[in-house]
């Protein structure tokens, strides 16, 4: 059975991971999840979708106590089994929420993997219990329509489209509440988890970075704003990025920038002052090294394009983007009056350097007030919230302490430098079989 | 005399008996328009002649100053004040990247006349320094100039033969050798003032001192928002809006400064600022990223490409990702930008599959929105009410702004405007001009500040300018060299102008956009000339609302006619002008050029109305003038003046009789009539010139009265009638003084203003004639007026006395001895004082400071005429009563404003607002 092997699999490579998650917690996760059999298929939809413009999130849940049947089959009375949380009816489900992302433009990987997990079967059961009725799947993003069809193809399956935005705050606050150790601050290569009363949550301020970028001011379930955005988000960094840069892949684009010297298109403070001046800069408050201009010395000069080192273009587009993003954040919080500004989407993909200029954009704008944060699973917060989107699925008033988590990566080669998100690059394309199309798969476990 | 008409302004002892003194001596009265009296009168006006002299008593509406107009520029600036001049400095830089702007003050020749007519009206108005702020600067002129910073030298050599370094010493007078060069200091700011410095100590020894940046960019806008009536402007979906800020209520705002980055100051007030934020995404980036994925290799290059472009190839967008539909939920659109370039991530194409202006507008559309974006987050968070826009990234460039607009409009949910300077270029400049201790234009006010825009200005575009145009002759061969460049004769201004245009060499974007409007938006900056003996004139009900133009010409259907109008009427005004000059060949060259000059000035408004700033009809009609000044026409309707004030002063006895024959009430309808029949001559009208040619002045005014038959289209003379006769049995008291603005020469003002200023002398009331500075058409000028009530007063004794009495008739030439003069206190004055125009049409913003003092004490104003009453004024609201009188000589006007007829009349009484 591929799914179990994939299991075995994954408990096996976190061991090597360990930097991932960074903690021994992680290592007692995945012993506790050695234990975790899918000998059983939800028939209430356990999977939900994210089908960004370049990537596909999938969040599934494997159950690994059959106790459940009663409460499957008797629907919404059942209070008695699983684990019962004080706040909602709701029972839980004992099981593991699985994690994987995919290229938008491979979606067949994502098909494939799909299929292999079986959790289509799962579908197919549905399908002949409820009757020839077409089994709904949850979905978000832009490509649930775009792919609609395909998936109706494909599995028979509907998407039934969720709003984004609902999806993205339910799955924050879902992350931000249920998982210790959600969120960190990422300053001077420091990373420091931060540990948010969930009674102290509320408001806050959500800035998702996709290809745009969106700002949404949280002020409890189901309860949020968007009160601003931007169109330069990872979109622009990946687009113009690829223009400038031939780099293929968002990532490769994203390793390059490790490597690059802004100061070489960048126009400085310094480089306009030529110290000269020092005393009227430091009377506007900026150093000698902050960036006036982005690019600004792409002016002056007589070279081409060619002329400039891919990675000196692809630190500036990116500390261009996460300077802005940063800025436009820190300004909305300011005037929302909100204290905390959670960056999530798959522009950050835990890649430092984005976290750093973002987080010192940030602190540089609030004169260091205000500290941004980012989410370990902040890729997946709408395909989570899609996910939480399904009436019934008993999670509404999970607590911290009702997960556990384990995050064993499936691909068979972690780049070093990857921290939460294994590659999806050129290695990918190396290996042809099904199991190493799937970008991550982190499981959260439910106990 | 003046006192026992209750004058309160009047308390100077001193200045009274000079008057008497100015009177009794009895000199000849020898009309006004020589200087040569000027010697003269400075020896008669010892102790109060120096201050009023510094107050800069209005030189510059002198007929010999013409300081209106621009035709005097390449002289050497006469100093009027030699000791002053050494602190005026008169030129400041702004050296950037791309551009050197200029800012230079030139003081133009003004000669003081003071005859007596002015130090009487002086003395009984009260205008003197005491009562009024001193004036620490001279009457001048401001010039913008720009130049590419790779043309240096052309700046170099601009500078040296305008003379602009010598700190406008008059060379003749200061011999280069007697003022050390070295000493000179010239104030200059941004980067290129470290770069150059070098190179002008070498080529003009002087020394660039160096003023921050900031600074100067605050006190440029400061100076631009309080002294420039609609220096603002909205810009929204191609349209712009002048926005007219009240000087008080200007602070704080948030001034955006767009260079390779963009700054955010939070202003307070005058040199109180703060650098509040700013973005490192700015103009260096779009041009910096724009030249690595297009080649371009000028930022104008670049901009002018994303003209044809289309962002949707480059950008994601709303529609994009969710299959063409809206995400109405939180209110975006599917041409909503959702990610910038985000398109170029998911194909297999290279840079070079894309199409450069696609590229180049996407860059565009990212950069401006994010500024406006995150300039409109730092305003709501200080909570500023208005955020300006400016620095080079603009350039007057309409998708830029229009781009800075709708991300201000997004995000405030339309609460907030973004707002840019006309003058955007020059913030710097101007700062740096401001930062010299003595300029003395800090507290320079609006009304003081007049802007001219010179016959270059429609072939510059609001772009760079070029080398200087010396003299007259210089400008006409340019005129000529170019119409013969271009291969038009009748339309002098090509809308695709040939590669140069010789006025510097840059080339005028000849494609537009087919996906967005034409750029046509560059917009002009003038010639700010600074008069500081504007006021606004006192008896406005409320200043801040007054809007002088009645035809609002931002609409097309409108802006069309009247150009038409405009132009039909050019070649009979040339053909005036070229008599005017004797006819000589040199008259006919000038008025060539004259013609190609304005109709230039007309084309370049039709394709940009905004281009000089607001525009109304009396700015079009008054720009006519200039430009006829600017080819040294000065009075092209002299001859027919003269003409037809003989010929109506001929039969002003006869029309005297029969109306004195007339009962009270018969008599003051008769006037009224007589006013707007008289009215009907007016050179300005297309259908009058044509009446002229079928008959005498004296027919067609007699026809004229003929057809003369109440009601009248608007006719609240009734009302007017009470007010002067009163109604069962009372009395009311007379107006204290009536300020009449008059129109035309000739019967207008003979027939027509002199019998209704007659009635109300003899009804115990004050007359002032208000009359224009400087010619306009046939309208009477303050100068002539003089001289035609001298001639009237020779058959009317009610006129002799009252002239005598308000210092118009200074000697005893006229040998009737009837007693009268004896009880002379008793007879109220009849004075003439100048307007401070020279326009058919009047803004009452920009009066002179002698029409200002009159008005004081005047309960009752008379507008006669299209262009005071109709064009200009009509919709005004005074403090005082009003009457407005005019025939309509324009079918199209009196159907759009009166739903009625060519030649209706208007006789509108609007007593008091107050």
């Amino acid at each position: 059975m591929s799914s179990a092997q994939m299991e075995d699999q994954s408990q096996n490579q976190s061991v090597k991971c360990t930097e991932i998650g960074g903690s021994e917690r992680d290592s007692e996760n995945n012993m506790s999840s050695s234990t975790s059999r899918f000998d059983y298929y939800d028939p209430i939809s356990p999977w939900a979708l994210d089908i960004g413009g370049s990537l596909i999130k999938l969040v599934y849940f494997s159950r690994e106590d059959n106790s459940l049947e009663n409460y499957l089959g008797k629907s919404v009375a059942a209070e008695n089994t699983g684990v019962l949380n004080g706040c909602t009816t709701h029972p839980v489900l004992n099981g593991q929420l699985h994690f994987a992302k995919f290229e938008t433009t491979k979606i067949n990987e994502c098909l494939d993997f799909i299929e292999s997990k079986q959790i289509l079967g799962s579908c197919g059961r549905h399908q002949e219990v409820s009757g020839g009725k077409t089994l709904t799947i949850k979905a978000t993003g832009g490509g649930a329509y775009k792919f609609a069809n395909l998936f109706k193809e494909k599995f028979g399956v509907r998407l039934d489209k969720e709003d984004e935005m609902d999806c993205l705050v339910a799955g924050a606050n879902f992350l931000l509440k249920a998982v210790p150790h959600e969120a960190f601050t990422y300053l001077d290569n420091r990373k420091e988890f931060v540990q948010i009363d969930p009674n102290d949550l509320f408001p806050y301020l959500l800035v998702n970075i996709g290809s745009g970028v969106s700002m949404i001011k949280v002020d409890g379930d189901g309860q949020f704003q968007r009160v601003s955005g931007t169109s330069i988000g990872g979109g622009t960094f990946w687009g113009l990025g690829r223009l400038l840069t031939k780099c293929q892949s968002f990532d490769e684009l994203l390793e390059l920038s490790h490597r690059g010297n802004n100061r070489v298109i960048d126009m400085l403070v310094g480089d306009i002052y030529g110290g000269l001046d020092y005393s009227k800069v430091s009377k506007i408050g900026l150093s000698a090294t902050a960036i006036a201009s982005s690019f600004g010395k792409a002016i002056s000069d007589k070279k081409e394009l060619q002329d400039y080192k891919p990675e000196d273009i692809a630190r500036s587009l990116l500390r261009l983007i996460s300077n802005n993003i940063g800025q436009i954040a820190y300004l909305n919080a300011l005037l929302h009056g909100l204290k905390r500004i959670i960056f999530g989407g798959f522009f950050i993909r835990g890649h430092e350097y984005t976290m750093d200029t973002i987080s010192v954009a940030v602190q540089f704008w609030s004169k260091g007030e205000a500290k941004a944060m980012f989410l370990r699973h902040e890729g997946f917060l709408g395909a989570l919230g899609a996910f939480k989107s399904y009436e019934k699925h008993g999670f509404g008033g999970l607590m911290v302490d009702h997960l556990a988590e384990q995050t064993p990566i499936v691909s068979p080669r972690p780049h070093p430098n990857q921290k939460v998100n294994g590659p999806f690059t050129e290695e990918l394309a190396d290996n042809e079989s099904i199991d190493c199309s799937v970008l991550s798969v982190e499981t959260l476990k439910l106990t | 005399m003046a006192g026992l008409v209750g004058n309160p302004v009047l308390g100077n002892d001193d200045l009274k008996g000079e008057v008497v003194v100015a009177i009794n001596e009895g000199r000849k009265f020898e009309g006004t328009r020589s200087g040569t009296e000027e010697g003269r009168e400075k020896d008669m006006a010892p102790a109060a002649g120096s201050p009023i002299h510094r107050s800069g008593s209005r030189p510059q509406l002198d007929v010999s100053g013409a300081a209106i107009q621009g035709n005097s520029e390449e002289r050497d600036p006469t100093i009027l004040l030699p000791n002053q001049s050494d602190d005026i400095s008169h030129l400041a830089l702004d050296i950037g990247g791309s551009l050197i702007k200029l800012v230079y003050f030139s003081r133009h020749e003004g000669k003081p006349i003071e005859d007596k007519r002015k130090l009487s009206l002086k003395q009984r108005f009260g205008i003197t320094n005491g009562n009024r702020r001193s004036y620490p600067i001279l009457g001048g002129r401001l010039h913008f100039v720009k130049f590419e910073t790779s043309k240096v030298n052309e700046c170099l050599d601009f500078i040296k033969s305008k003379q602009l370094h010598c700190g406008g010493m008059n060379p003749r007078r200061w011999p280069s050798h007697s003022l050390p060069n070295e000493n000179v200091v010239v104030k200059a700011t941004g980067g290129g003032a470290y770069k150059f410095a070098d190179l002008f100590k070498e080529r003009l020894g002087v020394s660039l001192d160096k003023e921050d940046e900031m600074d100067c960019l605050v006190a440029g806008a400061n100076f631009l928002l309080k002294a420039i009536r609609h220096e603002a402007f909205t810009h929204m979906e191609g349209q712009k809006e002048f926005v007219q800020i009240d000087q008080n209520d200007l602070f704080p705002y948030l001034l955006v400064n767009i260079g390779s980055g963009v700054s955010m100051i939070k202003v307070d007030g005058d040199g109180k600022f703060q650098r509040v934020s700013g973005t490192n995404v700015g103009g260096g980036t779009y041009w910096g990223l724009g030249k690595l994925l297009t080649k371009c290799n000028s930022f104008d290059e670049l901009l002018e490409l994303s003209q044809r472009g289309d962002n949707r190839t480059i950008d994601m967008l709303v529609g994009d990702i969710y299959g063409g539909m809206d995400y109405s939920k939180i209110g975006l659109s599917a041409s909503t930008i959702a990610s910038s370039f985000g398109k170029t991530i998911s194909e297999d194409k290279e840079v070079e599959d894309y199409k450069p202006e696609d590229i180049s507008l996407s860059l565009l559309r990212m950069i401006s929105y994010n500024i406006g974006q995150i300039s409109y987050l730092n305003a709501l968070r200080f909570g500023l009410k208005r955020i300006f826009f400016g620095g080079f990234f603009i350039r007057g460039h309409a998708y830029t702004m229009d781009t800075i607009s709708f991300a201000v409009h997004f995000w405030s949910k339309g609460n907030a405007k973004a707002m840019f300077l006309r003058h955007e270029g020059f913030l710097g400049a101007l700062g740096a001009f401001m930062s010299y201790e003595k300029h003395g234009l800090d507290d320079l006010m609006v009304h003081q500040l007049v802007e001219r825009f010179p016959m270059g200005a429609p072939y510059v575009g609001g772009k760079i300018h070029g080398p200087p145009l010396g003299d007259l002759n210089e400008k006409i061969s340019w005129m000529e060299k170019f119409v013969q460049k271009g291969t038009e004769i009748t339309a002098p201004v090509p809308m695709t102008p040939p590669g140069t245009t010789g006025l510097g060499g840059f080339e005028v974007p000849l494609s537009r956009g087919d996906t967005l409007r034409p750029d046509a938006s560059n917009l002009n900056v003038g010639v700010l000339h600074l008069v500081p003996t504007l006021d606004v004139f006192p008896l406005l009900a409320d200043p801040k609302i007054y809007e002088p133009n009645t035809i609002d010409l931002s609409d097309h259907g409108e802006l069309e006619y009247w150009f038409s109008v405009l132009s039909e009427h050019l070649p009979d005004l040339v053909d005036k002008a070229v008599a005017s000059e004797g006819g000589t060949d040199d008259a006919k060259r000038r008025g060539d050029a004259f013609a190609r000059a304005f109709s230039a000035h007309l084309a370049r408004l039709m394709e940009e109305p905004a281009a000089y700033g607001k525009l109304g009809l009396a700015n079009l009609l008054e720009l006519r003038e200039e430009c006829l000044r600017e080819f040294q026409f000065t009075d092209a309707y002299r001859s027919i003046k003269q003409r037809e004030n003989e010929a109506s002063l001929a039969v002003l006895a006869d029309l005297l009789m029969e109306l004195d024959s007339m009962p009270e009430e018969a008599r003051l309808c008769s006037l009224i009539e007589g006013v707007l029949a008289a009215n009907i001559f007016d050179w300005g009208s297309r259908a009058c010139v044509d009446l002229y040619h079928k008959g005498t002045i004296i027919e067609i005014y007699r026809m004229s009265r003929k057809k003369m038959q109440r009601p009248w289209r608007v006719d609240d003379f009734d009302m007017f009638k009470e007010r002067m006769l009163g109604s069962d049995g009372r009395k009311p008291p007379p107006y204290r003084r009536a300020l009449l603005f008059v129109d035309n020469s000739g019967a207008d003002i003979v027939l027509g203003m002199l019998p209704l200023a007659r009635e109300l002398l003899r009804r115990g009331t004050e007359v002032v004639l208000v009359a224009n500075s400087l010619p306009a058409l046939n309208d009477v000028t303050a100068m002539e007026v003089p001289d035609i009530v001298a001639e009237a007063a020779k058959n009317c004794d009610i006129l002799r006395r009252a002239a005598e009495a308000g210092g118009l008739l200074v000697d005893a030439m006229i040998n009737i001895q009837d007693g009268s003069k004896l009880d002379s206190p008793s007879v109220p004055a009849l004075m003439v004082v100048e307007n401070g125009c020279g326009s058919p049409c009047i803004d009452l913003r920009q009066v002179s400071s002698e029409l200002a003092a009159a008005a004081k004490d005047a309960d009752l104003i008379i507008l006669e005429g299209m262009g005071r009453a109709i064009h200009t004024n009509f919709n005004a609201r005074f403090k005082c009563d009003a009457l407005k009188l005019a025939m309509v000589k324009n079918q199209r006007l009196a159907e759009n404003l009166l739903k009625g007829n060519i030649y209706d009349c208007v006789c509108r009484f609007e007593p008091s607002s107050i």
